[in-house]
């Protein structure tokens, strides 16, 4: 042993000899790619998501005061129009939305539906602290939507109670409270996590010790979207051939979910919402060094953006009638999880 | 032969020194073995275990979704059965990233803090004796229309304190008061807090040799160095006979499965073969379902395979030097008496991913008088009021990053790794002395150790 120990210090000296003519490695700073990701990807989707979902309390505060069908149809558009900032979150489900347990009240899934029937037929007076109060699966996205649509997604507005329009709108309110704590959570004046991700590495950042950790955050949280879009969400109804498992079938929303999902994954890939990149991202550290792989992960997030679109009617229909659109889609998705899980995490660990 | 390979390793560390290639790991690092994963981000606890073929792999993606399931109330189309009484509806709910749960800050909400409850004395296998109306463990949340055991009030007192070169610190003790318990609460009922645990690495501690455990036992201290490890062994209801524990706060419950199925049952009233009794009957929340077992063997047993089947964290920046002297320190305290770094886990051929492993779980398994301080004063099969297993100390670097917090031991109360030192007492006085002692260089040394496991 004190043999090896003798021969690892000559080693690691002539190591350094050997290094010190050659050129100075210089650590490459990431504090720009994670600045942009961080306030125009991800604030920007958080911030979205609030005031999507200030609409949703509108639209259903309305419709409690004044049931038609047009003001039901203008709430559910609100809940799809909200729906879609979260799911364009769900790449970079890290920090505040975790360690703060707000996941669970925005987005808990199956609902508790014996609950809430309970719920619905007590005298409890529905408002949103008392809403605060309940189980996850009493409240969030999934709830609303719901009671929203009902299970048949058509449901006319005349089915409704007043019981069931008051706890819409106090669940709303509940859901807002949620987006607000996390938007604040990672904003400029709030507790700021964004700032211990853009000062990754720096003295006194306990959080993240080096920028490569949170890049690889940034790159795991994307990894992690795919493989359950891949490998759970499509997976499951289809293979079990069970639509109880489908994650918004009320809402026939579970396209336009999956699709958001591997957006999320693009707008964290190029640093920037709507398929525009606002600046420095993971793309353009891949494309320094290996610009095909950068190309193929680009293309293989359109391929699998676009078959999960173009699977035919609602996706509760498809695993049954068109289950070869599925898992073709699925097979896309798979294909761009193996990039990531192979090339892009290889490529990260060695920076 | 060995040297050999680590002669291999440096001459290949030499020749990719300048490159821009990754530097070959050393072993030291592969703290799980070949289970061991490279990562510090919030996933850190959540990666399967690199070593895992095709088909377990697969099993793990399962199990993976079996850990976040959340329950319903009865009936429903899918996930039927939580409680009627309970702690959390899904294993995530208090392992969340798998991590350690936090102290719980806000009024009211527990999080993934539990209380075990009983009455002085034995059952017929030495388990606690159960409370009439509350079972062995407060189960303080109920569906609609039920009602939980009880809330619990937490209040603090401050213990002040001071090293030996006279910095000054404060520990935070926290005090549970039972409340608005359903029924009243017997004045003689010992309780005891409980904070989830990390739940990565498990089966590889499920793997080790008994043998290799009882070596480092010494009820009766007879080497005098002040440490008396001692076996828990608790009711192995499969088995049907007493066996060695290993898992829980007290080392109380045998193996996984019945550590998971213990888990649904106790904290998520879902009821299984092994435990079919729901722990509200007989109670006035008791449901009038008989849906019991709520799951299935199987299922228990996947759950379970998703804690045998996680990857292991590395320790990172073992070279740097303040971090090796921290390691060297921690040594010389004598920490390393419980906090044994390494065991060699057993063949198994029907998990061979676990198989052989040389690990570095920083625990022995074993039972410490930990003094009055972190004394819960409610014996556990063979745990006295004042023991406490060893827990492992790998990953617990990754706390912050993890779980955005450090919140340590058995019921969360440290607020950081330093406090968790300073409320070592009874068989770690004297580490804990040790450290008071060192210089703040030093301290910060054996802190920046633990940070980097």
């Amino acid at each position: 042993m004190k043999k090896l120990i003798l021969f690892s210090f000559i080693t690691f000296s002539l190591l350094f000899t050997a290094c010190k003519d050659d050129e100075v490695i210089v650590a490459t700073d990431y504090s720009a790619l994670l600045t942009n990701v961080v306030n125009n990807v991800i604030i920007k989707t958080y911030k979205d998501l609030d005031d999507k979902t200030a609409v949703l309390v509108t639209n259903l505060t309305t419709l409690e005061n004044s049931p038609t069908e047009a003001n039901l149809e203008a709430a559910r558009q609100a809940w799809r129009d909200a729906r879609l900032p979260w799911e364009q979150s769900e790449g970079f489900l890290f920090g505040p939305v975790d360690q703060q347990g707000i996941d669970p009240s925005i987005d808990s899934w199956p609902v508790n539906v014996a609950d809430l029937d309970a719920v619905l037929a007590s005298n409890n007076t529905l408002t949103k602290t008392y809403i605060d109060g309940l189980e996850g699966t009493l409240k969030g996205f999934h709830t609303i939507e719901y009671l929203l649509f009902g299970t048949s997604g058509k449901k006319p507005v005349t089915d409704f109670n007043t019981r069931q329009f008051e706890y819409l709108r106090a669940c709303a309110q509940s859901l807002k409270g949620s987006t607000k704590q996390l938007y604040d959570a990672w904003q400029p004046g709030g507790a700021n996590f964004g700032k211990t991700v853009m000062e990754a590495g720096e003295n006194g950042n306990n959080v993240y010790l080096s920028q490569k950790s949170a890049l690889q955050e940034l790159a795991d949280g994307i990894i992690t979207i795919t493989d359950e879009v891949g490998n759970g969400k499509i997976n499951d109804p289809l293979v079990q051939k069970d639509v109880t498992l489908e994650e918004s079938r009320f809402s026939a929303n579970s396209k336009a979910d999956f699709s958001d999902n591997i957006k999320s994954v693009r707008n964290i890939y190029i640093g920037g919402l709507d398929n525009a990149s606002t600046g420095e991202s993971l793309s353009d550290i891949v494309k320094a060094k290996d610009a095909a792989l950068d190309t193929k992960i680009k293309t293989q997030i359109e391929a699998a953006i676009n078959a999960i679109l173009n699977i035919p009617g609602t996706f509760t229909t498809a695993i049954t009638q068109n289950p070869s659109a599925v898992q073709a889609a699925q097979s896309e998705v798979r294909d761009l999880q193996q990039i990531f899980e192979g090339e892009l995490k290889l490529l990260l660990e060695n920076l | 032969m060995k040297k050999i390979g680590a002669v291999a390793v440096l001459i290949g560390l030499l020749i990719m020194a300048c490159s821009k290639t990754e530097i070959e790991v050393i072993p030291d690092v592969m703290s799980g073995g070949t289970t061991t994963i490279f990562a510090e981000f919030s996933n850190a606890f959540q990666l399967p275990a690199p070593n895992l073929n095709a088909d377990g792999l697969q099993e793990h993606r399962q199990a993976d979704a079996a850990f976040e399931a959340i329950f319903v109330t009865a009936p429903a189309e899918i996930n039927a059965g939580v409680g009627p009484l309970f702690n959390q509806n899904s294993c995530a709910a208090c392992h969340s990233k798998n991590g350690r749960a936090a102290f719980p800050e806000i009024a009211g909400d527990l999080g993934g803090l539990l209380f075990r409850v009983s009455l002085p004395g034995q059952g017929m296998h030495g388990e606690p004796l159960a409370i009439p109306g509350f079972g062995t463990q407060l189960q303080t949340k109920a569906t609609f229309g039920k009602e939980a055991e009880a809330k619990v009030q937490i209040t603090y007192e401050t213990l002040e304190g001071a090293f030996a070169d006279g910095e000054k610190y404060a520990l935070r003790r926290p005090i549970y008061n039972i409340q608005q318990s359903y029924l009243p609460f017997p004045g003689n009922a010992l309780f005891s807090p409980r904070i989830a645990p990390p739940v990565f690495g498990l089966g590889l501690l499920e793997n080790i040799n008994e043998a290799d455990i009882l070596k480092n036992a010494d009820e009766y201290d007879r080497n005098n160095d002040g440490i008396s490890g001692r076996p828990n062994y608790v009711w192995d209801i499969q088995a049907n006979k007493k066996t060695l524990g290993r898992f829980g706060w007290k080392a109380n419950q045998p193996n996984l499965h019945q550590q998971t199925a213990a888990a649904y049952s106790d904290d998520m009233g879902v009821t299984s073969p092994l435990f079919p009794t729901d722990p509200a009957k007989g109670q006035l929340q008791e449901d009038s379902f008989a849906d019991d077992p709520e799951i299935s063997d199987a299922l228990v047993a996947l759950t379970a395979f998703y804690t045998q089947s996680l990857g292991v964290p590395a320790p990172r920046r073992q070279e740097y030097a303040d971090i090796k002297s921290g390691k060297l320190l921690f040594k010389n305290m004598g920490c390393t008496k419980c906090h044994s770094p390494q065991f060699t886990t057993d063949l198994n051929l029907d998990l061979p991913f676990l198989s052989n492993q040389k690990i570095q779980p920083y625990t022995d398994l074993l039972l410490h008088d930990m003094g009055e301080g972190l004394a819960d004063n409610r014996p556990d099969f063979e745990a006295d009021g004042r023991e406490w297993r060893t827990p492992p100390l790998w990953g617990i670097g990754l706390t912050q990053v993890v779980s955005g917090h450090s919140n340590f031991l058995h019921d969360g109360r440290a607020r950081n790794l330093q406090e968790a030192i300073l409320w070592h007492d009874g068989e770690a006085k004297s580490a804990k002395e040790s450290f008071k002692k060192l210089s703040k260089k030093e301290r910060e040394q054996i802190l920046y150790f633990l940070s980097s496991l």
